[in-house]
């Protein structure tokens, strides 16, 4: 059996898994009847479809010559999971340190690491977009951005 | 047909104030920015604006917004054309001969021929918006629960049928949408649900830091360190004005892909995405050269272009008429509809018309101006695009972030971004489409809603959705369809991507 037949099948059954852990959690909800739908109702049979609907998917992954392609090819993960980690901790600081210097830190390591940017260019084009996204965004929009400890 | 027209000499007097000119220029401009840029689209802009309009009246502020989801369409093309990269989801179809023609010198041809294709469609379907949205209202009235239902139930099924892989996977996309549309309190009993305990997790899950995931950051990602650098066309963009021979071939594909894409953009769920990729299906079926597709022909720029111009018409119909999303562009629209507090549904055109009837007017002067705005400033638009990747996928990144944010002041919401986008990763890479899960997600409170009033005024009975007339058209209709490719090779998109 070919290897992304294995995956595809793998994938069919996590979704199945996925679903029995829906519908069981449904039923913590109350699915309640048909006369006096529940709380857990609409999850409950909407895991149960999407049970079923998995099961499908897995017959049609071990016969089908269709998945021989997978989506995307080959991804950069090492970045892809940097990138990532950084966007959670621009999230974690974003309100304690304030938009522009989060934003400024973000754009750099994008731009000069992940991109791999000239490093003076990388902060030079950080700064003014950290600055300038702050001009449009928040005194000009007045969209309220996060201020943090140092006031902006 | 007389009282619609002068309620629409009303909605020009309201669309021609110059204030609501100055926003639906900004709009549409911006629309065409955001189109030409691969990677940011309509839906993150409008997510990114939306709390900037709060302070405006809500008709400027949706005058503005719905001329970004048109102008997108415009401008997607160009880099399409340009640069064989869909501006949008929405012109992928559009790079197969746009790019083509662009090599053989012909790139002026194809921009025009997509630039006027474009206009005359979004002609077409305001036209058709001004005829049938009043009407549909009307009949609309007559909707309860059980119709709702059915007809979500219809649209989630065809956008499952119109799906290019699998209908199974497509279906457990839908599902697992409605599902993640449904997290958050229970509507009825107030009982939190799958909320693990995240106080911001009560109110559901947003539509903007989706999106802003699963399209915006999760495209970014997907292109990491693998997209080399984007070769634009160098040449003189000459002759944007096609020639005889161009409109006497193009005429029949313009006037197909506009009927085509109102109609199938009228459908809830469909968008603008699906109906191009059948329009140039049938520009290939009908023509007497098929084997030329893929190698410039006119014909394949012209129809798919108007195409999803005339569909962004039609899915103005099931928002305006009766309050229900076609994709996640027209679903943060009808957030933005509730926070100005209009209430979407069949009176809605009754009891603001001068909402109704104003945007209409400026969705045809906002043609008028991306007319304009395309056709000569096409050399500018191109500068955009000279801008490296490498900058650009940071400034993507950063959009999406504060896009995420801004609608609830929320951190919560910009992990919810991060999340989904290593979703929309994954989800891409085992070839699901994100597509039925975003519409479902969207359409899944409503749909639990009318499914849970609807049980409770037949006391528990399923045949309720049968048993009324209207309902059980829409039923038996999605019966159809979900049966449809057990019955031999009838499904229209997916025959398409075998053979490209």
């Amino acid at each position: 059996m070919k290897k992304t037949k294995i995956t595809f099948a793998s994938v069919a059954l996590f979704w199945v898994a996925l679903g029995i852990l829906l519908c069981y959690g449904a039923t913590r909800l109350g699915v309640g009847s048909a006369t006096e739908p529940g709380s857990g109702f609409i999850f409950f049979w909407s895991g149960l479809i999407l049970v079923v609907l998995s099961l499908i998917a897995f017959a049609e992954s071990l016969r089908n010559r269709e998945e021989a392609n997978p989506g995307i090819g080959a991804m950069n993960w090492r970045k892809i999971v940097l990138v990532l980690l950084a966007l959670l901790l621009y999230a974690f600081f974003l309100e304690k340190l304030g938009f522009v210097l989060t934003t400024f830190v973000l754009l750099s390591f994008l731009l000069a690491m992940i991109e791999g940017n000239h490093w003076s260019k990388s902060l030079g084009v950080a700064s003014a977009a950290a600055g300038g996204s702050y001009a449009i965004f928040e005194l000009w929009l007045k969209i309220r951005l996060p201020h943090g400890i140092f006031g902006f | 047909m007389l009282e619609s027209l002068s309620s629409l000499a009303y909605g020009f007097t309201i669309a021609l104030q110059p204030l609501n000119l100055l926003y639906c220029f900004i709009g549409v401009t911006m629309g065409t920015l955001v189109g030409v840029l691969p990677g940011i689209g309509p839906t993150a802009t409008i997510a990114l604006l939306l709390p900037a309009t709060f302070k405006l009246n809500p008709v400027s502020a949706i005058i503005m917004l719905s001329g970004i989801c048109y102008g997108a369409m415009y401008g997607g093309s160009t880099t399409s054309i340009l640069l064989n990269i869909p501006g949008e989801a929405s012109s992928v179809v559009t790079c197969l001969d746009g790019y083509q023609m662009a090599r053989r010198g012909r790139a002026g041809p194809a921009l025009g021929i997509s630039a006027f294709g474009s206009f005359i469609a979004g002609t077409v379907s305001i036209f058709g918006l001004i005829l049938l949205a009043p009407t549909l209202a009307d009949f609309a009235l007559k909707f309860g629960p059980p119709e709702y239902f059915a007809l979500m139930v219809m649209g989630l099924t065809v956008v499952a049928y119109l799906a290019r892989k699998s209908m199974a996977r497509a279906l457990m996309m839908a599902v697992v949408g409605i599902m993640l549309g449904c997290i958050g309190l229970d509507p009825i009993t107030a009982t939190p649900r799958f909320t693990f305990g995240i106080l911001e997790l009560a109110d559901g899950i947003g539509i903007a830091p989706v999106v802003m995931g699963l399209f915006g950051i999760a495209e970014v990602l997907e292109n990491l360190g693998v997209l080399t650098k984007a070769d634009v066309y160098a040449g003189k963009i000459k002759g944007l004005f096609p020639n005889r021979e161009d409109w006497r071939r193009s005429m029949g594909p313009i006037a197909r892909g506009s009927l085509l894409g109102f109609f199938l953009g009228l459908l809830p769920g469909v968008g603008s995405i699906v109906p191009q990729f059948l329009s140039y299906a049938l520009e290939k079926k009908l023509s007497r050269h098929p084997e030329r597709f893929g190698m410039g022909e006119i014909e394949g720029v012209a129809s798919p272009e108007a195409c999803n111009n005339a569909a962004v018409g039609g899915t103005f119909i099931p928002l305006l008429s009766l309050g229900i999303p076609s994709n996640a562009m027209t679903a943060i629209l009808l957030g933005a509809l509730m926070i100005y507090g209009l209430t979407p549904g069949p009176l809605l055109i009754k009891n603001s018309p001068d909402l109704f009837w104003g945007v209409i007017a400026s969705m045809y002067i906002g043609n008028i101006m991306l007319l304009i705005l395309n056709l000569p400033l096409i050399p500018m638009w191109v500068s955009v695009l000279r801008i490296p990747y490498s900058y650009l996928s940071a400034f993507i990144i950063l959009f999406c972030l504060i896009g995420a944010y801004s609608l609830n002041n929320s951190t919560t919401d910009i992990y919810i971004a991060v999340i989904f986008s290593l979703v929309g990763l994954l989800l891409k890479k085992f070839a699901f489409e994100p597509a039925p899960l975003v519409l479902a997600f969207v359409l899944g409170p409503l749909l639990e809603t009318a499914l849970r009033r609807s049980l409770i005024l037949s006391d528990g009975s399923f045949l309720i959705f049968l048993q009324r007339p209207i309902s059980a058209a829409f039923i038996l209709f999605a019966l159809l369809v979900f049966l449809a490719p057990l019955f031999g090779k009838m499904r229209p998109a997916r025959g398409l991507s075998e053979e490209d």
